[in-house]
């Protein structure tokens, strides 16, 4: 299951450890597709029905269909599952990970120095300072999370994030997992031709999974991709030198990044918000203003906010706030991005939103004629990783 | 074949998930036994796919399998590598009832909480 993996940090994992894998995406497809099916089915025939004659109304957002929904079974059961369908899939890519981890650091360093394809950049911080948001939490239940070091030059947390999201996204992703990015970014370049961005920066960039694909669309254009995991930008800029990708990453805060005022044209995100709290993503936006040049663009890929979303996707999409140790995802759900924009000093009625659907399964003309619709639709696909995915993001201008 | 032996040089890795860990079912142990019961269902496919790839290389050769295995006996050697194997399969299955002790070791200090409950 990790045949997605194709550059030069590629992990040898056993048959049975490969056999685990093709288990856990296996589970995955079950659970979000078949169980999150049969659960919906129950929630419409009896649960919903049920709440609706003893109210005389219907649940009035994501929080009452929780909480009305958390004594059945089929909720117990589907959430069970996807709890421990998300820590096997960490768990089944990390014995080849351990095994070959002081290996990856030296072919990390090898191709980090190598300039023969690609001539990118990392910097890493010995005295960086992790903020606890990250410290102190295993993020979607990931042992290690994007930061923790064991030894020298470490990618390890890198490689089992690949390895693992591999595994996670049984092929939603396409290759090189790095579709939600090539949508985005490909939906960009049609819907705002006159964009021709010199420097882009990508906040958590983690792996470069959605750093590069902007080098695709502006090849000429200077990419910076930060991050506050060590082992994650320095995975980061291995791959893509394995790739050929110049691209150039850092270890910093994206709140705090020491680039120059008004140094960008493009400042992007993915899957990045929504696990920062609420009030360290006004400092992001505040930093975003900060860095990117008058007029320039900034955008975010993210699960669709709660205001766009049925009361039943509200509370599915939420479940991972409370069970998979993505805390903040909720307040970032609720919140209204817009007003949080404006209020970090972008141009007012400057926000735009849109819905890209996924290229790697519609394909490149229906992302064409997505890019010349107005507006972001709801449509309970939206974000939801499963069958028929399509990717929400959001922005505005300076 | 890939050398997969245990490399001198690795370094452990933290498997357990820390903080505080999700509970689903009223009765005390259910969500353990969910874990166990996924952790089994995990294993049996693994060796189901290997018998596949077993009989189909068997078949591939000419080797009439059910005689053949019946008939079977392991080498002391074998043997050994399977009863260590079979330590591995175990802990796999059964993870869930080290992982409480594992997060405990690895607690962190201000683990963000999540929403409160509806």
């Amino acid at each position: 299951m990790t045949e997605s993996i194709d550059h030069d940090l590629k992990v040898s994992h056993t048959k049975d450890e490969a056999s685990r894998q093709g288990f856990v995406a296996g589970m995955r497809g079950y659970v979000l597709n078949n169980l999150s099916g049969h659960m919906k089915t129950v929630w419409d025939r009896k649960v919903e029905p049920a709440f609706e004659k003893a109210n005389g109304r219907l649940p009035e957002d994501g929080p009452e269909v929780h909480k009305t929904f958390k004594p059945e079974t089929i909720f117990k059961f589907y959430s069970a599952m996807r709890c421990n369908t998300q820590e096997m899939v960490w768990r089944s890519v990390m014995p080849a990970v351990e095994r070959e981890g002081a290996d990856l650091s030296r072919r990390a360093q090898v191709l980090s120095q190598a300039g023969d394809k690609a001539e990118g950049t990392v910097e890493t911080n010995p005295n960086f300072q992790v903020p606890r948001y990250v410290s102190e939490l295993d993020v979607h239940m990931m042992p290690g999370n994007y930061h923790e070091e064991r030894i020298d030059y470490d990618v390890t947390q890198g490689a089992v994030f690949d390895n693992g999201l591999s595994v996670f996204s049984f092929g939603l992703l396409g290759d090189r997992m790095e579709d939600i990015t090539e949508s985005v970014s490909t939906f960009f370049q049609a819907r705002y031709p006159d964009e021709q961005p010199k420097k882009i920066l990508d906040l958590g960039c983690t792996l470069g999974h959605s750093t590069l694909p902007w080098k695709a669309r502006y090849p000429d254009a200077e990419i910076h991709g930060v991050d506050v995991g060590g082992p994650c930008v320095r995975y980061a800029h291995a791959r893509a030198q394995s790739y050929g990708v110049t691209a150039h990453f850092h270890q910093v805060d994206a709140e705090h990044t020491d680039f120059e005022d008004e140094s960008f044209d493009v400042v992007y995100s993915c899957m990045f918000l929504h696990e920062v709290p609420l009030k360290n993503i006004k400092g992001v936006f505040k930093e975003a203003h900060r860095l990117l040049k008058p007029g320039g663009v900034m955008l975010h890929y993210e699960l669709p906010p709660n205001s766009m979303t049925s009361p039943y996707d509200g509370f599915y999409l939420d479940w991972d706030s409370y069970y998979n140790k993505e805390p903040f995802y909720k307040a970032f759900r609720d919140a209204d991005a817009k007003a949080e924009i404006e209020e970090a000093g972008f141009k007012k009625d400057s926000f735009f939103e849109h819905v890209a659907p996924s290229r790697n399964l519609y394909g490149t003309d229906a992302l064409m004629d997505a890019a010349r619709q107005d507006g972001a639709k709801n449509d309970s696909r939206v974000g939801r990783f499963g069958d028929g995915v399509m990717w929400y993001f959001f922005g505005a201008r300076k | 074949m890939a050398d997969h032996s245990v490399n001198p040089e690795s370094t452990p890795l933290r498997y357990s998930v820390k903080g505080k860990r999700m509970r689903f079912f009223g009765a005390q142990g259910v969500d353990e036994l969910v874990a166990i019961c996924m952790g089994l269902a995990q294993e049996m496919w693994v060796i189901k796919e290997r018998q596949a790839a077993l009989e189909s290389v068997a078949a591939e050769k000419g080797v009439v399998l059910p005689d053949d295995v019946e008939g079977h006996t392991f080498t002391d050697e074998q043997s050994a590598a399977l009863d260590a194997e079979k330590q591995g399969f175990i802990d796999r299955i059964f993870f869930t009832l080290r992982e409480e002790a594992e997060s405990l070791a690895a607690e962190p200090e201000e683990e963000p909480p999540a929403p409160s409950l509806p």
